[in-house]
């Protein structure tokens, strides 16, 4: 039991992922883009806008981002990062 | 929902490792040990089904195997590679990420003579078990055998009550401290038999609740072992069970156990072979909330795939809901042969964990990502699969606000209130009422109080309360001035922790859930105040 986590490591833990969210912020490259608009589809706040002149979608609202990478995820061109 | 709360649900493997240790206190590895020892000689081909961190896989490549190891958890797979690499048995290892119901896709028959699992069939569905046992047979060579340890739990009355209440404290602290549980299995040795194997105990370790089944595959009639995938049909009827399990879930929602629904597939309505499948997870309020939404609308299948009794968006994110547990779902499910189309539609909300395109190119099948919310799933089929981007967006109505405030309240409620009705039991009626209608104002007033999260709010709040607390001080109760003064500080402490409480429920958020360090520190600081003031100023 003593190598365990105890109620401080875990408290120290979660004080972590959650400033780490925090900071965490998205980056696109607009090049890789192929406009499947997957981000568009999943994104439940919106940050995301399709871009129907060409095919390409832009990381309209960044100040609603919450972070759950949901876009990075179902990118299949790796074109979204979340850092 | 709280973001940080699903990524702390993530399991470590590190902390699974000593999990399982704690529970089984320590015995669990003597009995891999036995494993080795009886059934791995040089060259023996083995299949391990759920390898976790790898501990069994390497002692039985250090033994002569070559296994091919499997685990649905890229977090144990990483781990287990590491182990490997540095036990240096790379070559006698081959390590892949599936769910075990694809075992019989990915393997050629008979290329094994011995299939192990170490507490992995207590982790999977009830279906997915048989269908993996199904598939074990015809994994085997002629003589193989199959060997499986793991939590069984007692069938008989007064032996399972006694193991019910004995693991419990154990199982509380182990979920505490690593996020860890386990399912022990029912009736195990019933469902060895009905698959087809002949077994024999080789060892049983505390109270007989931890056992090694060594099984042999006997012959058959295939048609026997046909697992019917069908489970019924879901309605959204009222019953006292449900009432009373959507109070304890509206309250108690983020303490286990989840009330679950088996995984498998189910019809709403009537669906023939051109209806709709709807893919969700087996939290029981998901289900029935899902089926509410579309009854009596459309005739629909549903898959509901195990998330491990946890809401889609919190088991995605914390890796309950996978795209290899879909995957596995709609393999055994036996849909492909029954339905038309072979068009998936996955709740949007799933998207933080589950990799569309992955399910796309492993299954073939068309993926496409539902409304967000369960009520948009007529319109949003009406309108041929499209979604307008109302149905996409998350918001956070006063309905949904209430409810959040509901479960916050039930477990801050146990934090909180247990040790007041202990420790100060005067205070309990006022600190309850107090607690519940500042919640409730909170939730109702939230889009308008000022201030970029629930932290910030909670000035307002604060505000709002102590000018409260004056007219009832002033009106209905007056007070002298040292008992104003500890209403104020209670006021106050009861506002900020509300407010920056009910922000983690919210879905709109990102890690201000960090802000419990500064609750900590107002807390401080209030408590300090209440104890030094009274005395510079001589009241006490």
């Amino acid at each position: 039991m003593s190598e365990g986590p105890n109620l401080g490591s875990l408290l120290a833990e979660h004080w972590y992922l959650a400033r780490k969210l925090r900071s965490l912020e998205i980056h696109f490259s607009p090049e890789r883009c192929k406009g499947l608009w997957q981000c568009y589809e999943v994104c439940p706040v919106g940050c995301w806008m399709p871009d129907y002149d060409v095919r390409c979608v832009v990381f309209q609202h960044g100040e609603l981002c919450i972070a759950c990478g949901a876009c990075v995820l179902q990118c299949p061109e790796k074109a979204i990062e979340l850092r | 929902m709280a973001t940080v709360f699903m990524k702390w649900l993530e399991r470590r493997p590190a902390d699974y490792d000593r999990g399982i240790r704690l529970l089984t206190l320590g015995r669990l590895e003597a009995m891999q040990h036995l494993i080795v020892e009886e059934l791995i000689q040089e060259g023996t081909r083995v299949l391990e089904v759920g390898c976790g961190t790898g501990t069994l896989t390497v002692a039985m490549a250090k033994a002569g195997a070559n296994v091919s190891a499997i685990d649905i958890s890229p977090g144990m797979l990483a781990e287990a590679s590491k182990r490997i690499k540095r036990k240096e048995v790379e070559e006698h290892v081959d390590l892949q990420r599936m769910d075990a119901v694809m075992v019989d896709e990915l393997f050629e028959p008979q290329s094994f003579d011995l299939i192990v699992s170490s507490l992995a069939l207590s982790e999977m569905s009830e279906r997915g078990r048989r269908y993996l046992l199904k598939a074990a047979r015809k994994l085997l060579t002629p003589d193989g055998k199959l060997a499986v340890l793991d939590e069984v739990r007692p069938t008989s009355g007064g032996p399972r009550l006694l193991f019910t209440i004995v693991r419990a404290p154990l199982q509380l602290l182990t979920w505490l401290l690593t996020r860890t549980t386990t399912h022990p299995l029912a009736d195990f040795e019933g469902v060895l038999s009905i698959s087809g194997f002949d077994w024999d105990l080789l060892s049983a370790e505390l109270a007989g609740s931890l056992r090694l089944y060594l099984a042999i595959p006997v012959d058959l009639d295939e048609s026997d072992l046909k697992p019917e995938m069908f489970r019924g049909r879901l309605t959204g009827e009222r019953t006292l069970r449900t009432v009373l399990i959507d109070l304890w879930a509206s309250l108690f929602r983020i303490l286990p156990p989840y009330p679950q629904v088996k995984p498998g597939v189910y019809a709403v309505g009537d669906p023939g072979r051109d209806s709709p499948l709807l893919v969700t997870g087996n939290f029981e309020l998901t289900v029935r909330r899902l089926v509410r939404a579309i009854e009596g609308e459309l005739e629909a299948w549903i898959l509901v795939v195990d998330s491990g009794g946890i809401n889609v968006w919190c088991a995605a994110g914390g890796g309950f809901l996978t795209a290899d547990k879909i995957i596995g779902a709609l393999h055994i499910s036996g849909l492909s042969e029954v339905l038309e189309h072979h068009a998936l539609i996955l709740p949007q909300l799933c998207a933080n964990g589950v990799e569309g395109w992955r399910i796309r190119e492993q299954t073939g099948w068309g993926v496409h990502w539902g409304p967000a919310r369960a009520v948009d799933i007529p319109d949003y089929l009406a309108r041929g699969r499209k979604k307008t981007d109302d149905m996409r967006w998350v918001t956070f109505p006063l309905c949904d606000r209430l409810e959040m405030t509901a479960v916050t309240l039930g477990f801050y409620a146990l934090l909180i209130l247990i040790p007041i009705a202990i420790f100060w039991r005067s205070m309990f009626w006022p600190i309850l009422i107090a607690l519940a209608a500042l919640s409730a104002f909170y939730a109702v007033t939230l889009p308008w109080l000022p201030g970029r999260d629930g932290l910030a709010k909670s000035l307002p709040l604060a505000l709002i309360a102590f000018a409260g607390m004056l007219v009832y001080s002033t009106i209905w109760d007056p007070a002298s001035i040292d008992v104003l003064f500890a209403r104020a500080l209670g006021v106050t402490g009861l506002s900020v922790f509300i407010a920056a409480e009910l922000q983690g429920m919210s879905p709109l958020m990102r890690g201000e859930q960090a802000n419990w360090g500064w609750e900590a520190v107002i807390g401080g600081i209030l408590g300090l105040i209440y104890w030094l003031v009274p005395s510079i100023l001589g009241w006490r």
